[in-house]
């Protein structure tokens, strides 16, 4: 007999990603896959290869940090 | 014999070793499964009635009314104690019946009658402290600077598996499968699929460990007890998932039933600043996702194990690791056979 058991692939988020951060996931990726390790690296390699902001303005350190807060703590 | 016959372990060692062993906390779920309503949930062999109180905290009973054994967790919460459903008896969070409303003043009233557990909550878990005696003081819960420390951030996750826990323990003593099991990981592709192994002892149990390969694959694994049963490893994190530390699991498995154990890793990373909301941000939208894969590969493989698979074995030297677990979990139930007077 078979008893109902929890098995559920997502448990840190609280509702489905949105297609900006999964862009912005791919790239951060890609930064870091080809080796920045820094947040001025991280945040001129976004500027160079989008996506841009959530509201289309250029990435500044605070606003990444800021960003990153919101949707990761 | 015949099909229908149902092994009955009379062996006392073995059944404290089916249950879980006493007098150690066990995390039992995730915080979020008990809110404003009682829940009941099978664990460590038992039926047990969780709910919180109007402050938030958590009380476990048996899920056994002490008057004629209705469940608990079907019933009213009046702050730390529960009105059972079916005659209104009332039980507070350690045990004590405070009001028979059918015959008040009766004998059950003020009676230690039901059976209370200590809780903890800690690291997005609840903790139940597995004894069977309420007034004898819990250990303290110790875990892991991985959990405990500021410098770490981690995320709990969280599963039901259809398996003996003694296998889920297995699996974690078990380093290797990972460059089998996992050869196509993210994360477990790299290192030597041939390697001894030595055991070293800590201060609270041993580390399992591969000779001369660290920081490559999934190399190395800790068991320990300071109150509470937790096992450690790291694996080594690719490029993409940005500066910081290895990643780190800290898992626990806790037994159900002989069918189904719960099993907690907590996965950690040593990250600061910007890097730890960047890892946690890429965590939540596709990390965790990966990581489940990797878990998944273990489940159905742990699923799959007959039930008296771990009886017919020809073990070598990757596995001096459970081996050594086996022993010790098997000793400590020994002791505590021994000094209940069984
Ligand atoms: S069985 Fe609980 S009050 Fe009677
Ligand atoms: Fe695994």
């Amino acid at each position: 007999m078979s008893q109902e058991r929890y098995l559920e692939p997502h448990q840190a988020r609280t509702r489905m990603p949105t297609l900006f951060e999964d862009l912005l996931g791919d790239s951060i990726e890609r930064a870091f896959g080809e080796g920045v390790t820094t947040l001025p690296e991280l945040v001129a390699y976004l500027n160079r290869v989008g996506p841009s902001g959530e509201r289309g303005e250029a990435w500044t350190e605070e606003g990444f940090q800021a960003l990153m807060k919101r949707l990761g703590d | 014999m015949n099909s229908r016959t149902i092994p009955i372990s009379v062996d006392p060692v073995q059944t404290v070793l089916d249950n879980g062993l006493k007098d150690l906390w066990y995390p039992v779920c995730p915080s979020g499964f008990v809110k404003d309503q009682p829940v009941s949930m099978k664990r460590m062999g038992r039926k047990l009635a969780l709910w919180r109180d109007g402050a938030g905290q958590v009380h476990a009973l048996e899920d056994h009314c002490p008057h004629r054994g209705a469940p608990l967790s079907q019933g009213v919460i009046l702050g730390d104690r529960i009105a059972c459903p079916y005659h209104g008896v009332e039980v507070r969070c350690d045990g004590m019946v405070t009001k028979v409303p059918g015959s008040p003043g009766c004998k059950l009233e003020g009676q230690h009658a039901a059976k209370a557990f200590h809780v903890k909550e800690a690291f997005g878990a609840i903790f139940i402290y597995n004894s069977d005696d309420y007034a004898k003081e819990p250990k303290p819960l110790v875990l892991p600077e991985e959990l405990t420390s500021d410098a770490y951030s981690n995320f709990l996750c969280y599963a039901e598996w259809r398996s003996d826990y003694r296998y889920a323990l297995d699996n974690v003593m078990d380093p290797m499968h990972g460059t089998f099991l996992h050869k196509q990981s993210h994360s477990m592709s790299e290192g030597d699929s041939k390697a001894s192994f030595q055991v070293r002892e800590t201060d609270n149990g041993f580390v399992f460990e591969k000779v001369g390969q660290r920081g490559i694959n999934f190399d190395w694994t800790e068991w320990a007890d300071t109150g509470c049963h937790w096992m450690r490893l790291e694996i080594p994190y690719p490029k993409t998932g940005g500066p910081g530390g290895n990643f780190a699991i800290v898992g626990c498995v806790t037994p159900i039933n002989a069918e189904l154990c719960a099993v907690f890793f907590w996965r950690c990373r040593k990250v600061s600043d910007w890097m730890r909301s960047t890892w946690r941000f890429l965590y939540r939208n596709r990390l965790e996702a990966r990581h489940w894969a990797v878990l998944e590969q273990d489940r159905i493989m742990m699923e799959q194990m007959e039930p008296d698979a771990n009886s017919r074995e020809n073990l070598y030297q990757h596995d001096i690791g459970l081996v050594r677990l086996r022993r010790h979990l098997k000793h400590l139930a020994e002791e505590q056979v021994e000094a209940s007077g069984s």
